[in-house]
């Protein structure tokens, strides 16, 4: 599809930003992500291209706003509902749950 | 569903998914070929970057068989199809912009690709 | 990702770490991911896959002309044989850097990238500047990491659309000849099997 992540040549993006001595993980949760994303091609949810459409899918914005671990979350997630494994809705009250957690 | 066990893990990441298949199938392009990249504009997966669609290349090496990733991506079945390396000059690509000595090489499939008129 | 509230301001998952771990205890309940599996898998990504790796493949072909050929003809087998071949490193081509001719790797439609011989990739090397801009103007990206391409030596560059993953052997520098291949593999900067870098001389 002719999405926004098919960025080659486009103009506009700005200098690349080098992080000198980047760590593996800048957060856990992409560490928990990477082997999610792994496990569950591993039980057969998706394979490499069905893991990479929801991608191209995303609202532009969020494609160019979110990290690479951001992007991952949104088609795990999708495949998961797609394969009849979660729900939407079981997703977003078990993080609202997280949330009122940490807040409280 | 298939849970990935612990006693799975070093399997699964020494194999991965090598997406390639062993089929015979006739290439229907062979190295030194000058190719015209498809002017695809489906909504559907497919790997195949705009900046080189319409564009005049040459093959320069057949990878083999792999599946190919707009029906797989839907559920639709591999399609197994030969891989080529196409390159072109980056002044075909972007004109002006682009360096007289440099290129380009991009991977497509054979759907991807028409023999140059 | 549906969420309601999407505005200019609020486009990202709010707490996202807590999304992930929300859906990881509920995959988990669902008996579809086991989190000792996760557990390991991050454990053998900090501890096997980095470009430590890619730097023992660089620094034997660099030392043996017969690994070097074979590298260059079918470097899935040449790279399997030294055990590096597996997830998203599944179909392996080696290139070389020449005084003449300086390669260049990009995934212009995602951030594909050889885990079992680089690692992960870094941030730049996902990010949209690098992806858009290194195909049209591969020279300005390079000389911004430092790296001025003589107006007669041609750059490649090479965006992995499909599944095969590249690997760049640079140059070995000059002063090296006496170097062991443990020693050459200490010279192999990461940044210099991906395209925008070259190898250590031995003074660094």
């Amino acid at each position: 599809m002719n999405g926004i992540h098919d960025v080659g040549g486009k103009h506009g993006f700005g200098p690349v930003l080098v992080e000198q001595n980047e760590p593996y993980f800048h957060e856990e949760w992409e560490g928990r992500m990477l082997s999610m994303m792994i496990a569950c091609f591993a039980a057969g949810i998706y394979n490499v291209d069905q893991f990479r459409h929801p991608i191209e899918k995303m609202d532009p914005r969020h494609y160019l706003m979110s990290s690479y671990y951001e992007k991952w979350l949104c088609t795990v997630e999708q495949n998961c509902i797609d394969a009849g494994i979660v729900t939407r809705e079981e997703v977003d009250a078990r993080h609202a749950q997280l949330m009122k957690g940490k807040a409280a | 569903m298939n849970m990935l066990t612990t006693a799975m893990v070093p399997t699964v990441l020494a194999t991965g998914d090598p997406a390639r298949v062993d089929v015979e199938i006739a290439p229907k392009f062979k190295a030194g070929d000058k190719v015209t990249v498809v002017n695809l504009n489906k909504v559907d997966h497919n790997r195949l970057p705009a900046y080189i669609k319409g564009k005049v290349g040459t093959v320069t090496f057949d990878h083999g068989v792999f599946v190919f990733p707009d029906t797989s991506a839907h559920r639709k079945g591999p399609k197994p199809q030969h891989v080529y390396t196409v390159v072109f000059n980056a002044r075909d690509l972007w004109g002006e912009a682009g360096h007289p000595r440099d290129r380009m090489y991009v991977d497509a499939w054979d759907d991807y690709l028409e023999h140059a008129r | 990702m549906k969420h309601d509230n999407h505005s200019h301001a609020n486009v990202l998952i709010p707490e996202v770490g807590l999304r992930v771990k929300a859906l990881e205890s509920l995959l988990a309940e669902k008996k579809a991911i086991d989190p000792a599996a996760l557990d390991l898998i991050i454990e053998t990504f900090e501890t096997q896959m980095g470009p430590k790796n890619g730097a023992k493949v660089v620094a034997k072909a660099w030392t043996d002309p017969k690994y070097r050929k074979w590298l260059l003809e079918d470097g899935t087998a040449a790279i399997k044989s030294l055990g590096y071949i597996g997830i998203q490193g599944e179909n392996m081509v080696a290139l070389e850097n020449t005084p003449s001719v300086h390669n260049v790797v990009v995934c212009t439609l995602c951030s594909c990238y050889p885990w079992p011989t680089l690692g992960l990739p870094p941030v730049w090397f996902k990010s949209a500047p690098y992806r858009a801009r290194v195909v049209i103007e591969p020279r300005s990206v390079l000389k911004e990491f430092g790296l001025d391409v003589a107006d007669d030596v041609e750059v490649r560059v090479w965006d992995s659309t499909a599944e095969l993953r590249y690997l760049v052997i640079p140059v070995r520098p000059a002063g090296t000849e006496n170097l062991n291949e443990q020693e050459l593999a200490a010279l192999v900067t990461r940044d210099s099997m991906i395209r925008t870098g070259v190898a250590q001389s031995p003074s660094h």
